[in-house]
């Protein structure tokens, strides 16, 4: 049922709470373009909101700060979005729906809920800060800094698949850099006499990228290796703890990273 | 720089250095970002707690919003809202995004066992501030119906027609209860 222009007014509070269920949102959202009173109330309740949720502050856990600041090391921002005049969106308005609609009005930049408000790349990131915090913090952020120009490289690529050994491995590659960036989560527990070792795979040729180290909480730190060709896939095998210059176990996981 | 001439003054500066801190961020400054972690950290945290209720999805996602702070800093307008609110508008979004996520999962029994949150549970949690006194203050100058509206909506993590439903009482009515509610509260607050 259509809502009068009226009923949509009232809306704004209920928005204002993230009190809307998703259709009705969208709809108060394309109101809100053409109302810049609505937009105003909005504004206001939205800092009355604050202060109820600042109201609420409650002491954060212990480590999470030094999670979410190595997180940010390896994290690339967003460029800021160029306006667009508001005449301009005031045409855009009158056009409809088709032209001119990504500005975004809400507060806050739409994106999709739950993992993929995060990007690809980001997630990755925190996955992968998150299990490592075991180290000093100082080499952490060392280390995520060599691992950051790889994921935050133009040309990062991510793939990332199942293995026989259950589980994901994921691989961010990036042939500008040469290099890419291992880490998986769920791999079968290995007996300390074996390893999961890394490996740069071309046809005829199998060349050692590094050892996978003990998953901590089921996901493994990331690994950094250089030396990636164009053609090249990466392979994960199990060998003897201290890992071998060839493989001799048939790859748990084969991924193809894209020219 | 004049002395402050009313105890409003302080806290605007401070709003104002919190804007400076996001738009820093925005330029890759990670001292900043910790900085502004240090400020509002407990406040999203805290936020994200309240409606979530499960502590360790908490942490979840009061990490997934601290990133995306991070990430779409370039997109702060101070123009539309200061730095807290842009924060805890997030916040508070991505909780709610993670409530529905569940509830279309079907997993909401644990949720709707506890009681909804009630007002001086709120009120226990505020700090001991000038704030906060005020706040309590000013929600206690709503009518009941506009208090529980708000804060079920708020701190419940409730769709309004949730909240009618709870409250056995018309959608059209809560609806209005809601924004009148926040309307007074803004104004008792002064929130400009």
């Amino acid at each position: 049922m259509r809502l009068r222009r009226r009923d949509l007014h009232a809306l704004a509070g209920a928005y204002a709470l993230d009190a809307l269920d998703d259709a009705e949102r969208d709809r108060f959202e394309r109101h809100l373009r053409r109302c810049q009173a609505c937009e105003n109330e909005v504004r206001g309740f939205a800092a009355t909101a604050a202060a109820l949720g600042r109201a609420a502050a409650a002491q954060p856990p212990p480590g999470l700060k030094e999670r979410v600041l190595a997180a940010t090391t390896v994290t690339r921002q967003l460029p800021p979005v160029t306006a667009t005049p508001r005449w301009r969106r005031v045409v855009a308005g009158r056009r409809g729906a088709a032209a001119g609609t990504t500005r975004t009005f809400g507060m806050i930049p739409k994106i999709a809920t739950g993992v993929a408000a995060v990007s690809l790349a980001a997630a990755v990131a925190l996955a992968v800060i998150t299990i490592s915090t075991n180290n000093s913090l100082n080499a952490e952020r060392a280390h995520s800094q060599a691992i950051a120009a790889v994921l935050a490289a133009p040309d990062a690529q991510i793939v990332s698949g199942p293995t026989s050994a259950g589980g994901t491995a994921t691989v961010v590659a990036s042939h500008r850099a040469g290099q890419i960036v291992f880490t998986s989560a769920g791999l079968q527990v290995l007996p300390s006499t074996q390893v999961y070792e890394l490996w740069f795979l071309a046809p005829g040729s199998a060349r050692a990228a590094g050892l996978v180290p003990t998953a901590v909480a089921g996901s493994t730190a990331p690994v950094l290796a250089s030396g990636l060709a164009i053609g090249d896939s990466v392979g994960v095998t199990v060998e003897p703890a201290g890992g071998t210059a060839t493989p001799t176990t048939t790859p748990i996981v084969v991924l193809a990273v894209p020219a | 720089m004049c002395a402050a001439r009313s105890e409003q003054e302080p806290a605007k500066r401070a709003d104002a250095d919190l804007d400076t801190l996001l738009t820093h961020v925005a330029k890759g400054d990670q001292a900043a970002f910790e900085a502004l972690y240090d400020q509002l950290a407990a406040s999203v945290y805290g936020l994200i707690r309240k409606v979530l209720r499960n502590p360790s999805q908490a942490e979840e996602v009061t990490q997934e919003v601290l990133l995306e702070v991070w990430r779409t800093a370039s997109r702060f307008d101070p123009a539309r809202g200061g730095a807290a609110t842009w924060m805890l508008t997030i916040a508070h979004r991505r909780a709610i995004d993670r409530v529905r996520a569940e509830e279309a999962a079907a997993a909401r029994e644990q949720r709707t066992a506890q009681a909804p949150t009630a007002v001086d549970e709120v009120a226990e949690t505020v700090e001991a501030s000038m704030d906060a006194e005020r706040l309590r203050r000013c929600l206690a100058g709503l009518t009941e119906l506009q208090r529980e509206s708000i804060t079920l909506a708020y701190y419940g993590g409730y769709s309004y027609a949730q909240v009618a439903a709870l409250l056995d009482t018309a959608l059209g009515t809560i609806k209005t209860r809601i924004r009148d509610g926040l309307t007074r509260l803004r104004a008792c607050l002064g929130v400009s």
